[in-house]
C-alpha cells in the first residue's frame, strides 16, 4: 500500500499526503470543486503571498478513516496498473502556471497524469480548443496551427474530444512541444470512447510521448460538471488559448473565459460565416480576441517565452524549409495547385476534376497514391493536403 | 365419354402441365371441381358455366365432373377457365373428338365468354413449347407474349364462340402479331447530367464489369438520376435472356401481356418500406417473384439504403451472391432467378446534410458515426463501388451539358464486355469471376502497390479482393491485357474508407 503510493507520488510529493488527498477526494464531500472551495475559505485568512499549499491541503485532508484508506487503496491499485504518476499542488512536478493565484484561480488539488515521469514542462504551452462537431476547414486549421506550434517547441494542450481537439492533438503528435490532453474524466474511465480504444489516439498520444492529465480519481465519470471544470484547467496550462470552431454554447467559449479571467492570451480564428461553428470564434473576435490567421499570429502572441530555449524559431523553420530539398509529390503541379490555392479546406472530387482537367479516374489514381504517401487526407468534405502548400519545393513564403 | 385438355398450373417461374379432364353421369345438373384447385380455380365452375351458355352452347342436364391431373399438384389462378369450358364441350360432342389432341389452352373467361389475358403466357407458352406441344389457345391480349416463343402455334382467340369455331374447323385461326423485339422508348441520357463526373465514371465501371453500386450523397444531388442512367449504358439482352426477363415479369404481372419483347436489361426502384416478400419474392401459398426476380439482368435500385430495416437488406444479402433466390412456402419451394445489379443510394448522415458546404448538418456529435456504422458489414462488403456524390454547384447549372452522351459510353462499356467474353467466356462478369483467375491476370507491381495501399489506408482483407475486381474492370475500359498499378490505384479510390465512414 506504502510501497504503491510511494511509486505513484511524483518526485518531490509526499506520498502520505497525497493518499490523504485522495481520500478526502473519495469521501462524501470529496470532489476537487468541493475541496477547493474549502481551501479558497481558509486561504482568505492567510497572509498575503504567504500561502503554503502543502499545508493548506494538509488542514482540509484529514488521516484517513478505516473506509477512506480501503477506498484510496483501490485507487493506488488503479492509477500503478495505468502507470499513474500524482503530484499536489505546490509540488515540484506540479505544473508552475497552474499555480500562479493558487488556490483562488482554480487550480486543482490534485494533478495525476500518465505520460513522462517528470510531468509537463514549464516550457511554452498553448491550448488550441473547439468544438466537437467540426468542419473540415476547422479540422485543418486546428492540425496546421498544432502541428506549427509543436514543431517551434509549443506544448499543444487540448480537451481530447472529438473533432478540432482531436485534430489540435493529431497536429502535434511526435512534434518537439508535444501534447497534452485534458481529460473529463478519470484515467480508468475510457472517454471518448473513439479515442480511448487500443492504438486510438490517447494510445497514440502516450507513445508519441505526450501527457494525458486529469484532476480526478480513476473511476470518475465525464459528467457534465466534470467535462466543464476540465476547460478551467486547460486555460491554466497555458500562454495562450486559441479558439477554432464552436458553436454559441460551446465549452470552448468557457475555456476562453477563464483564460481572460487569468490574464492569458485568447486568439480566435475567424470562420465561415455561414457555418454554425463560427459563432464561438466570431463572437471572441467582437468581445476584442486578436485574430489567428495562421501559426504566425499563434507563436507571435506567445512572444519570446515560446522560442526562447528551443532551436525552432520560425525563422530557423523557415530557414530549414528553404535549405531542405524540395519535396517530391505523387500529386501532379494542376492538382496540387488546386488543392493548395484551396487549403486547408478541402476540395471536392468532382471540382478538383473540373478545376485541374484530369480526367476523373486519372485522378482517383493519383488521390489514392497521394493518400498512400500521407499528402492528401480525405473527408465526406472532399480532399485537401495534409500539410500547408508552401513546404512543396517553393521554400520559404518570408525572406 | 372423357374429354382431356392440355392445361398448365405454374409454381413460382415453374409450368407444370395439367390435364383437364371432364365426365358427365347422372346426377342433379352441376359441375364437381377436384384436383386442389385453390379459390380462384374453384371460381372457374360458375364463370365457365354461364360463358359457356351466353356463348351459345347448352351446358349438360347431367352431374359434370372437372378433375384436374395431377391431383396432387396444387392448382391456382384463372388461366383454367378456358380449358375447362373447351373440355366441358367436348365430354357434351359439341367439339368432334381428337380436335383437342395435343392443344393446350390457357386463359381466363368473363360470364358472357369473352377470353381475358392471365399473367404468366408466356411462360406457359416457353414450357408448352418445350413439351412438344402443337397448339396453344390464348386469349387476344396474351398471344402477343406467347407468341415469342418459336415453333409452336399459338392461336389467339377473342371469347370462346371462337375457340369452338377454329377447334370445329368452321373459321380459320388467325396468326398472332409477329413477335416484335424491340429497345422501346430510349432511357434518359446521361448528357443530360451536369458535372459528376467521379459517378459517372463509377456508372461505367459498373456497368462493364457488373460491380454493385452505393452513392452516398445529401437529398436532391442526382443519385436517382444517375442510377436511372444505368440501363441505357448496359448491353442489351440478347433474345434467350430477354424471354427469361419477360416471362419473369409475365407471372408477376408486372408487364402489360401485349407488349413487345423489351431487350433493355429492367430497371427495378422499390420502396425502401418494401416488405421482404415484396422483395425477394414471396406471397401465401405459393410463392410470387419478388422486386429482385423483376431486376434479374438488369438493375436494383435501392434508395435511402439505410432506412431498409436490417432484416430485408439481410434477406437480399445471399440472393446477391447466389444469383438465385429460394421462397419456402407452406405447399412448395420454389426458386427464382436473381441475377442483379445493385445500385444502393443513401444520405451522408441522418440529415442529410453532412458536408454539405453551405447548409449545416443538425446531427449531433457520434450519431453521424452511429449512422454511417449501420453501412458496414456484410452487405456494403459486397459493394464493390462506393462513391460519394456532392450536389452540383448552383453556379454550373445553367452551363451546357459537359458530359458524355449514353451512347459514347454505352460503346466502351460494350467493347470491355467483349473482352471478359473473350478472356473467360460468354456471360461471365467481373464481378463474379473467380478471385484465382482475376489475380491471374494482374503485373506483379499492381498486386504490391495494392498491398500498400490496403494496409496505409486501413481496408478489410476482403476490400483487397474487391478492389482487384475493380481494377479488371477498370483494364478492360481502359483495353490492357494485364492490370497494372494505375488501374489498382484507381480502384482502391472507389472504397469508403474507415476515416470516410466515421466522417
Amino acid at each position: 500500500m506504502t510501497e504503491e503510493w510511494e511509486a505513484i507520488a511524483a518526485e518531490g510529493t509526499d506520498h502520505r499526503l497525497l493518499a490523504r488527498v485522495v481520500a478526502r477526494l473519495l469521501g462524501p464531500s470529496g470532489d476537487p470543486r468541493t475541496v477547493l472551495r474549502e481551501l479558497v475559505a481558509r486561504a482568505v485568512g492567510a497572509p498575503v503571498g504567504g500561502v503554503d499549499p502543502g499545508t493548506l491541503l494538509a488542514a482540509i485532508a484529514p488521516e484517513p478513516d478505516v473506509v477512506g484508506r480501503e477506498a484510496a487503496a483501490v485507487v493506488a491499485r488503479r492509477w500503478t496498473g495505468l502507470g499513474v504518476r500524482a503530484a499536489l499542488a505546490g509540488d515540484p512536478a506540479y505544473p508552475r502556471r497552474l499555480l500562479r493565484g493558487w488556490p483562488a484561480t482554480g487550480g486543482p488539488p490534485l494533478f495525476a497524469w500518465r505520460g513522462p515521469a517528470r510531468g509537463l514542462p514549464d516550457g511554452p504551452a498553448a491550448a488550441i480548443v473547439g468544438a466537437r462537431r467540426a468542419t473540415a476547414y476547422g479540422t485543418g486549421v486546428a492540425a496546421w496551427l498544432a502541428e506549427a506550434a509543436g514543431t517551434a517547441g509549443v506544448t499543444v494542450v487540448s480537451g481530447g474530444a472529438v473533432g478540432i481537439d482531436a485534430a489540435a492533438h493529431g497536429g502535434a503528435l511526435g512534434t518537439a512541444g508535444g501534447t497534452a490532453v485534458v481529460l473529463g474524466c478519470g484515467h480508468a474511465v475510457g472517454y471518448p470512447m473513439a479515442h480511448a480504444r487500443p492504438d486510438g489516439l490517447f494510445d497514440r498520444v502516450l507513445t508519441g510521448g505526450g501527457w494525458l492529465v486529469s484532476e480526478l480519481p480513476p473511476d470518475s465519470r465525464p459528467t457534465p460538471a466534470n467535462v466543464l471544470a476540465r476547460n478551467r484547467i486547460v486555460a491554466g496550462l497555458v500562454d495562450v488559448v486559441v479558439v477554432v470552431e464552436g458553436g454559441v454554447r460551446s465549452g470552448a467559449l468557457r475555456t476562453a473565459e477563464v483564460a481572460a479571467d487569468r490574464g492569458v492570451a485568447v486568439l480566435a480564428v475567424p470562420g465561415d460565416v455561414r457555418a454554425p461553428g463560427s459563432a464561438a470564434p466570431h463572437r471572441l473576435l467582437a468581445d476584442g480576441a486578436a485574430p489567428c490567421c495562421g501559426p504566425d499570429d499563434l507563436l507571435a502572441a506567445l512572444g519570446d517565452v515560446a522560442t526562447a530555449d528551443v532551436g525552432h524559431t520560425p525563422a530557423a523553420e523557415d530557414e530549414r524549409r528553404r535549405t531542405a530539398p524540395a519535396t517530391v509529390s505523387v500529386l501532379p503541379p494542376e492538382v496540387a495547385a488546386v488543392l493548395g490555392r484551396r487549403w486547408p479546406r478541402p476540395t471536392r472530387l468532382d471540382d478538383l476534376a473540373r478545376a485541374s482537367r484530369v480526367p476523373a479516374g486519372r485522378l482517383l489514381a493519383l488521390l489514392t497514391r497521394a493518400r498512400v504517401a500521407g499528402e492528401v487526407a480525405e473527408s465526406v468534405e472532399g480532399v485537401r493536403l495534409s500539410r500547408p502548400p508552401g513546404r512543396r519545393g517553393q521554400g520559404a513564403r518570408r525572406g | 365419354m372423357v374429354a382431356t385438355v392440355g392445361a398448365a398450373a405454374l409454381v413460382g417461374l415453374d409450368v407444370h402441365p395439367v390435364r383437364v379432364e371432364c365426365d358427365s353421369g347422372n346426377g342433379l345438373p352441376q359441375l364437381r371441381l377436384v384436383g386442389l384447385p385453390d379459390a380462384a380455380v374453384r371460381e372457374a365452375g360458375e364463370r365457365v358455366r354461364s360463358a359457356v351458355q351466353r356463348s351459345g352452347f347448352a351446358w349438360p342436364r347431367q352431374r359434370v365432373v372437372v378433375n384436374l391431373a395431377p391431383a396432387a399438384l396444387p392448382k391456382a389462378g384463372a388461366g383454367f377457365d378456358l380449358p375447362v369450358a373447351l373440355a366441358v364441350l367436348l365430354a357434351e360432342g359439341l367439339l368432334p373428338a381428337g380436335a383437342l389432341a395435343d392443344v393446350w389452352a390457357f386463359g381466363e373467361l368473363g360470364l358472357d365468354g369473352t377470353a381475358r389475358p392471365v399473367a404468366g403466357a408466356l411462360a406457359v407458352a416457353d414450357a408448352v413449347g418445350r413439351r412438344g406441344g402443337r397448339r396453344l389457345l390464348v386469349p387476344d391480349r396474351a398471344a402477343v407474349e406467347a407468341a415469342f416463343v418459336a415453333g409452336l402455334d399459338v392461336v389467339p382467340v377473342a371469347d370462346l364462340r371462337e375457340a369452338v369455331e377454329v377447334l370445329r374447323g368452321d373459321r380459320a385461326a388467325r396468326r398472332p402479331p409477329p413477335p416484335v423485339a424491340a429497345l422501346e422508348e430510349p432511357p434518359p441520357d446521361l448528357a443530360d447530367v451536369r458535372g459528376q463526373p467521379v459517378a459517372r465514371r463509377a456508372l461505367e465501371i459498373a456497368a462493364a464489369g457488373a460491380h454493385h453500386l452505393l452513392l452516398v450523397g445529401p437529398p436532391g444531388c442526382g443519385k436517382s438520376m444517375l442510377a436511372r442512367r444505368l440501363p441505357g449504358i448496359l448491353p442489351p439482352l440478347p433474345v434467350q435472356q430477354a424471354l427469361e426477363v419477360a416471362a419473369i415479369h409475365s407471372v408477376a404481372g408486372v408487364r402489360p401481356p401485349d407488349a413487345p419483347l423489351s431487350l433493355r436489361p429492367p430497371f427495378r426502384e422499390p420502396h425502401h418500406t418494401a416488405s421482404v416478400a415484396g422483395l425477394v419474392g414471396g406471397g401465401s401459398g405459393v410463392a410470387r417473384p419478388g422486386e429482385l426476380s423483376c431486376a434479374h439482368r438488369g438493375v436494383l435500385f435501392m434508395d435511402e439504403l439505410l432506412e431498409v430495416p436490417r432484416w430485408v437488406l439481410d434477406a437480399l444479402r445471399q440472393p446477391l451472391e447466389r444469383g438465385t433466390v429460394t421462397v419456402a412456402r407452406s405447399r412448395t419451394v420454389v426458386r427464382f432467378p436473381a441475377r442483379v445489379l445493385l445500385v444502393a443510394a443513401t444520405n451522408p448522415c441522418a440529415c442529410g446534410h453532412l458536408g454539405d458546404p453551405v447548409r449545416a448538418c443538425r446531427c449531433r456529435p457520434g450519431q453521424v458515426e452511429r449512422y454511417r456504422s449501420r453501412l458496414s458489414g456484410p452487405l456494403l462488403d459486397r459493394i464493390d463501388l462506393q462513391v460519394e456524390v456532392a450536389p452540383v454547384d448552383p453556379r454550373h447549372l445553367l452551363d451546357p451539358p459537359d458530359g458524355e452522351s449514353t451512347a459514347a459510353v454505352a460503346a466502351r462499356v460494350s467493347a470491355a464486355r467483349a473482352a471478359v467474353a473473350e478472356r473467360w467466356s460468354e456471360g461471365q462478369t467481373v464481378r463474379d469471376a473467380p478471385a484465382r483467375a482475376v489475380r491471374g491476370t494482374c503485373r506483379r507491381e499492381a498486386l504490391t502497390a495494392l498491398g500498400r495501399a490496403v494496409e496505409a489506408l486501413a481496408l478489410s482483407t476482403r476490400a483487397f479482393d474487391r478492389c482487384l475486381r475493380v481494377a479488371r474492370t477498370i483494364a478492360d475500359l481502359d483495353g490492357r491485357a494485364a492490370v497494372g498499378r494505375d488501374h489498382v490505384d484507381e480502384a482502391v479510390a472507389y472504397r469508403l474508407a474507415p476515416a470516410q465512414v466515421m466522417a
